[in-house]
């Protein structure tokens, strides 16, 4: 009987890109995999930890499990494996405790674990690039990560601490990945790392290797994940007006107030900011821009954050996620005064995430009428919902198939709680 | 998998003997340590802490791409956890250092006779004294900014006509006042790339200052000082 093998991401891209290169890993090694704990013999959590709500989301879903019955093997991975292991040993035991440079050798931990060689998680030499390309997977957009670490040292953010310093993955080795996931019949790959603009290797950088992926020649589209705005350059603009490349970045903004970003320790400046979404609107009017803004960080007045919201409306975004300051520990930021009451974060926050609310639906409004090539991902109850290029959520009420592109109608969009889908119908 | 890659990337830390401490004036210092194997370019920075101790900061490297010794510029901060502790070490001792990184570092494609500006206030000078002494850039002003003379820091290391030392509490630089007061009497030019390290209200003053005269945000590289 297949041992069955349970799944539950928390976090970025980084996080689902590496869930997914696991679970297929562990298709191929004849096992059941699936989301959740339920009836599992092993329960795998990828943590996250940049925030204070992430660390207790993640410890939430391990006591979960266990309240609701799960005494099967259980690992702990992610970043806040790296950020907090000891505190994690002590709590959970019986869990083994996988850091991200060793996440890539749970296959080898639970082989060997159901082997009766029971290997402690720190002995395996692993790599924070030795994953197998995926071909079962959650998503049916396909993972591919470029890179991992960060030096920029934003002065709020733990992640140099748990991923380390910026490592980039040989450009070979990328396009190899990007080939085989496409022969696996993958019709989406998004480009995934920490903080993918810094790509460097052998002095090849972000744009010479989006140059390369382009030119690979196959049926995909590519869509780039979260980046920073601190390093584009002409060719990465002329790179944008590819038909593979798809009209979307999640460009990370933080705040619009130029004072909290130099507390911030961000590497650019609003003005440079609004500069880039100027130029983007200008190769597609829509290309969509989302985006994650920090409310009360130490020292932001009013009037920064007066400044965010402006920048909300002036922008147009089509996604905003908020977050509230959090302070984590042996960060720049953690030291800083001026600190800003809870109440007023969660103030600050719930105006925002209604001005982001707005700003969402105007902009997905404008494409009630158009045409948009819809990749399917979700088939159930006789509705199908999948993201068009501009990484816009579209319902068409009909059963459709799974991991294929269509071309679809936009006729309305429809509200689903905080979700605004829009719906369409099938053209071809 | 490509050979070479890198199995993991955690922060590479490692104990590195002091060689040398000179003291500047009272509160501010430069710290010699050994290099070992520690390569890295101009204008970068590692986190540097006492050997018993858990804490660290970011320092700029002062000294030179080639020198075969790392110096870290240090002010003492009132209080502070990690600078009077380094304060009291002594030659033969041990700071921890981590491995150097940053991007505030000279384009390497522009040509060797660009003008640059370099901004500094108080120890933010300490990424212009290794620009220059590694011999980063040719042509290059450097604007530095201190309440009293005494705060010069070796300036001897620059070229006399190209040291503007901006005295703001007495008379005795070559400008007395601060350096946005200077910036804004003498233009450089929208052609010139400015680099500015120190503190993030002169930062922030001169990122006006220099819009306001036409310079393009491209051309202006930050680091800020805390």
């Amino acid at each position: 009987m297949k041992k069955r093998i349970g799944f539950k991401t928390l976090g970025c891209r980084l996080n689902q890109f590496e869930t997914d290169a696991l679970a297929s890993k562990f298709v191929g090694l004849g096992y059941e995999v699936v989301e959740n704990s339920k009836d599992t013999d092993v329960f795998i959590v990828n943590t996250c930890t940049v925030t204070n709500q992430s660390d207790q989301k993640s410890r939430y879903v391990v006591n979960n499990a266990l309240n609701h019955g799960h005494t099967g093997m259980l690992v702990i991975t992610g970043c806040m494996a790296n950020n907090h292991k000891e505190q994690l040993e002590k709590r959970y035991p019986n869990a083994y405790v996988v850091d991200n440079q060793q996440k890539s050798t749970i296959p080898q931990l639970v082989e060997a674990h159901y082997n009766k060689e029971i290997l402690p998680s720190n002995q395996n030499v692993g790599g924070v690039f030795d994953y197998a390309p995926a071909a079962e997977t959650f998503h049916t957009r396909s993972m591919i990560k470029i890179q991992d670490g960060c030096d920029n040292y934003c002065t709020f953010c733990i992640i140099p601490k748990v991923r380390g310093r910026a490592v980039s993955r040989p450009v070979e080795d990328i396009l190899e990945n990007i080939r085989q996931v496409v022969g696996f019949g993958y019709k989406e790959v998004v480009i995934t790392g920490v903080n993918i603009s810094r790509y460097n290797y052998n002095g090849i950088g972000f744009s010479a290797l989006l140059k390369q992926i382009v030119d690979i020649k196959l049926d995909f589209r590519v869509r780039i994940s979260s980046i920073e705005p601190d390093s584009f350059d002409e060719e990465f603009f002329e790179l944008l007006k590819h038909p593979k490349i798809t009209p979307h970045l999640h460009l990370c903004l933080q705040s619009a107030s130029e004072s909290v970003l130099l507390q911030m320790r961000r590497m650019y400046t609003y003005k440079l900011y609004k500069r880039i979404v100027e130029r983007l609107r200008e190769i597609d009017p829509r290309f969509n821009i989302t985006t994650d803004i920090i409310v009360g960080f130490p020292g932001e007045t009013e009037a920064d954050f007066q400044k965010s919201l402006d920048a909300v409306e002036e922008l147009s975004f089509g996604h905003v996620h908020t977050f509230k300051y959090s302070k984590r520990e042996d960060t720049r930021a953690a030291r800083m005064s001026n600190v800003v009451p809870e109440q007023d974060k969660t103030l600050r926050s719930e105006e925002l995430r209604q001005a982001a609310n707005d700003s969402k639906i105007n902009y997905r409004q404008q494409f009630i009428g158009e045409q948009l090539h819809v990749l399917v991902d979700t088939v159930k109850d006789g509705y199908s919902k999948g993201y068009g290029e501009y990484y816009v959520p579209v319902k068409i009420n009909q059963s459709l198939e799974r991991n294929r592109l269509y071309t679809v109608k936009i006729t309305g969009i429809e509200a689903q709680g905080e979700e605004h889908n829009l719906i369409g119908v099938v053209q071809n | 998998m490509g050979k070479g890659v890198p199995a993991a990337n955690k922060i590479k830390t490692d104990l590195h003997e002091i060689l040398d401490i000179r003291h500047l004036t009272d509160s501010t210092f430069v710290l010699r340590i050994e290099k070992k194997d520690l390569e890295f370019e101009a204008g970068q920075h590692v986190c540097v802490g006492p050997p018993n101790g858990i804490h660290t900061r970011e320092y700029s490297i002062y000294s030179a791409e080639q020198d075969e010794y790392i110096e870290i510029l240090v002010k003492e901060v009132e209080n502070g956890l990690v600078s009077p502790s380094l304060k009291k070490l002594q030659k033969g001792g041990y700071v921890v250092v981590e491995e150097p990184v940053g991007y505030f570092t000279i384009n390497k494609d522009l040509p060797q006779t660009q003008k640059y500006v370099f901004i500094a206030s108080g120890t933010g000078v300490s990424p212009f004294h290794s620009f220059v002494l590694s011999g980063k850039a040719e042509n290059y002003t450097l604007l530095h900014g201190v309440k009293y003379a005494s705060e010069a820091y070796e300036s001897e290391a620059y070229d006399k006509d190209k040291y503007v030392l901006c005295t703001s509490q007495e008379d005795k630089g070559t400008f007395n006042g601060r350096v946005t007061d200077y910036l804004k009497a003498n233009h450089f030019g929208a052609d010139a790339h400015y680099y500015l390290c120190g503190n993030c209200n002169m930062i922030h003053d001169v990122y006006d200052i220099l819009e306001e005269q036409g310079v393009s945000t491209d051309n202006i590289h930050a680091e800020v000082y805390f």
